[in-house]
């Protein structure tokens, strides 16, 4: 049996017929900028995520990156993050002119709350955990960090879209939230687009301004900004994919039960009873970690690695200053962990097949 | 209520309302089943980012457009922000570029940390070299002419002062896609030049897209670190850098129009701004720009500068003609440009240019008697 680590072509093949309409009612509109469709998403998403405000950009980079600029952070400002994540996290911070501030993480592979006041100084300016793998950060104790030192707070929800925290959908924790729509992310969409949540007004007035040229009208330019627009078409199939995605994470959140519950001789990941996890991906953690992804791949069995080489000692950061040995949690992961293959469209058999792999590696 | 109200989509969407409109969008894509063929090929194959056809695009675009490199980009705005951060340009640094032009321009130099310094234009709406030297200081790091409507500017006297104070030329080629300088192609201008593939431009995606255009190997290889987070692999991250990608399905609709169309798109264009010109050119109330013979401008818009401007507009729309005004107020007068304490009269030419320019639909789509019925409007309205 083969499996691939992702396989979009069966989510697309089950919807295709709604996905052409949208390519053929967007094609013959000529509306590929902005307008309506992309308005309508953004008020679905912003019932879909319970929160005020959701605005389309380009993509999940720009999220983040325009949230922290119209929040005034920038040169000589520090913000708090996790070292392990996708790069463009620390990214954002840097694209501002801030410095990326890296505090260890639990095991369950999100920021530590224990450690974040120890890296707190005056130039801070912003807490920014990443709900990785689709699990939320512990916010409740991050939100109490930041008030009790009056800092920002922005969710890298990249990975987290439908989650939900203590009853509540990520996104709407913070100050503000970015989302990717990447192809691969759990709502995703044909190419980059990304979106922002808030529940704030003025930041959301702000940002609409800066994604758009900061044009207040098609003659008027109040400030200077970027040109950071989610496509009409690609918000025209998310608004299609998004009615989908409830059931979607349902299915991948099964998919983990039966992995959690079968498999042996690793490391699974735990569900906490306050959150809800969409596992954009399925983290796994063994020794064996090589050894088992090559046994893996003989069988079939396509893997991959959330990430091998952790953002602080990526060559990009080394004027930050950080050696190896800084963030122990993150660097034993990286040699330890392995991400199964988790999509909707995955058949039962397939899920048993994979966890039959793994345990006859464990037992041989 | 949101005082930001949505303006963008009037742009585009026919309104049936007018007869002759500067929007052909609906027109244009009459062949949409072969490329959702091909789209659904990239999707089923799940080859989004930075695909085969954006490969194939670049390759494609630089052979069309005249350079070594073509870089696929997310929009012309971020062209230009990319072309600046990859010469080094930031805080501190001024850039000299034109006050007449789309917003993009000036946003770009602001938002890489730099100071747009503004130099005139001549009667022809581009940057005067003679206005460029005069704005160097040794703050300046490059010169950004923009090639407005599809016209290339002076290339060799900016070439000579880029020469002579050892800058580099980044050329807003945005408007200008298959024009030509002296028999040179659009993207061969220039240290780097940007082109925007957004839906109203001659060669449009269905969405926002742009491209670079370079002859040096080292700019086209730290370009490609910069458009897409710094990776040289997937988990290798030499520098911080954007993200900033040519969706794949965007690259087969620019494919398919390179291939197809643009050539099309382009002589009709001339052709129709060529008929306008000599019918129109007797007319005293309008001034129409010299045509430069040396010059393969492509008329991304087809402007002059006229008496009695809005009341033109005015009549002109009242009859069903989608007369345009690219754009009223130059950049300098802008609330933006606020912090660069310009006034009202420190560029004349371009402030002329603002309040007596219109521009009228020159399009593919447009016909004689189209064009007849213009300008029988126009003759009608002056007498």
């Amino acid at each position: 049996m083969q499996i691939p680590f992702v396989n979009l072509a069966r989510q697309f093949n089950n919807i295709e017929k709604e996905l052409v309409q949208n390519f053929i009612d967007i094609g013959r509109s000529g509306g590929y900028i902005m307008g309506e469709v992309l308005e309508t998403f953004e008020q679905n998403t912003a019932t879909f995520l319970e929160v005020k405000h959701v605005l389309g950009v380009a993509d999940g980079s720009d999220a983040l990156f325009l949230i922290m600029h119209a929040l005034g952070i920038g040169e000589g400002d520090e913000v708090i993050t996790a070292p392990n994540s996708f790069i463009a996290s620390a990214w954002t911070i840097v694209a501002t002119g801030a410095k990326p501030v890296f505090v260890d993480v639990d095991q369950d592979l999100n920021i530590n709350p224990k450690l974040i006041e120890l890296a707190i100084n005056k130039k801070t300016k912003a807490i920014m955990p990443v709900h990785l793998a689709g699990r939320p950060a512990k916010m409740d104790e991050i939100n109490a960090i930041a008030k009790k030192y009056n800092l920002f707070v922005i969710e890298d929800s990249a990975q987290a879209i439908g989650a939900r925290y203590k009853g509540k959908r990520v996104g709407g924790l913070s100050n503000a939230a970015g989302f990717s729509l990447h192809p691969l992310k759990n709502l995703g969409i044909y190419g980059d687009g990304g979106l922002i949540a808030t529940n704030d007004d003025i930041l959301y007035e702000k940002l609409k301004k800066l994604r758009n040229h900061g044009l207040i009208n098609r003659d008027e330019c109040e400030v200077w900004g970027f040109n950071s627009r989610l496509d009409t078409i690609q918000a025209a199939f998310a608004n299609t994919k998004l009615k989908y995605l409830d059931k979607w994470n349902t299915r991948c959140h099964e998919i983990a039960t039966i992995y959690r519950n079968n498999l042996i001789g690793v490391e699974v990941p735990v569900d906490q009873k306050w959150e809800y996890c969409v596992y954009h991906n399925f983290v796994i953690k063994t020794k064996h970690r090589d050894l088992m992804m090559q046994y893996l791949k003989d069988n079939g069995v396509d893997t991959r690695i959330h990430y091998p080489i952790p953002i602080h000692l990526q060559n990009a950061a080394i004027n930050l200053g950080y050696k190896n040995g800084d963030f122990v949690n993150t660097e034993t992961f990286s040699k330890t962990m392995i991400s199964l293959p988790i999509y909707p469209e995955l058949t039962n058999e397939e899920v048993y097949y994979v966890i039959e792999k793994i345990n006859s590696f464990n037992t041989k | 209520m949101s005082e930001v109200k949505n303006f963008l989509p009037e742009q585009y969407l026919q309104t049936g309302k007018l007869k002759i409109n500067h929007n052909y969008l609906n027109d244009q894509f009459s062949d949409l089943d072969e490329i959702w063929l091909k789209i659904r090929e990239v999707v089923l194959r799940g080859d989004f980012t930075l695909g085969s056809d954006v490969d194939k695009l670049e390759e494609e675009f630089s052979i069309a457009s005249g350079a070594k490199y073509a870089i696929g980009v997310g929009s012309g705005t971020d062209a230009l922000f990319l072309s600046l951060k990859v010469l080094g340009i930031g805080e501190g640094n001024e850039v000299i570029t034109t006050p007449y032009t789309f917003y993009a321009t000036i946003g770009a130099i602001v938002t890489a940390g730099a100071i747009p310094v503004f130099a005139d234009v001549k009667d022809d709406f581009n940057i005067d070299p003679a206005e460029i030297e005069r704005k160097i200081t040794n703050k300046t790091k490059a010169i950004l002419p923009v090639h407005w409507s599809g016209n290339p500017c002076d290339m060799e006297a900016i070439e000579k002062i880029a020469l002579k104070y050892d800058l580099p030329v980044v050329c807003d080629a945005c408007h200008a896609i298959k024009a030509e300088y002296n028999g040179k192609k659009s993207g061969s201008l220039g240290t780097l030049s940007c082109f925007s593939f957004h839906p109203l431009k001659n060669l449009n995606v269905w969405g926002d897209g742009g491209i670079i255009t370079t002859n040096s190997d080292e700019i086209a290889d730290k370009l490609r670190l910069l458009r897409n987070h710094g990776l040289v692999g997937r988990n290798d991250c030499k520098i911080f850098a954007y993200n900033s990608r040519l969706d794949t399905i965007q690259a087969v609709v620019a494919r398919h129009l390179l291939k197809n169309k643009i050539d099309f798109i382009t002589e009709s264009r001339i052709k129709n701004a060529n008929y306008f010109d000599e019918k129109l050119k007797n007319i005293k109330q309008i001034k129409i720009p010299n045509r430069d013979t040396n010059i393969k401008q492509v008329y991304h818009l087809y402007q002059f500068t006229c008496e009695r401007r809005d009341e033109l507009q005015e009549y002109l729309v009242s009859n069903g003609v989608d007369a345009k005004v690219h754009y009223p107020i130059p950049m300098h007068l802008q609330p933006a440009a606020n912090f660069l304490n310009h006034n009202k009269g420190d560029f004349p030419k371009a402030e002329y240019i603002s309040e007596n320019t219109i521009s009228l639909p020159v399009h593919e789509f447009i016909t004689n008697e189209q064009q007849d019925e213009v300008i029988n409007l126009i003759n009608n309205f002056y007498n």
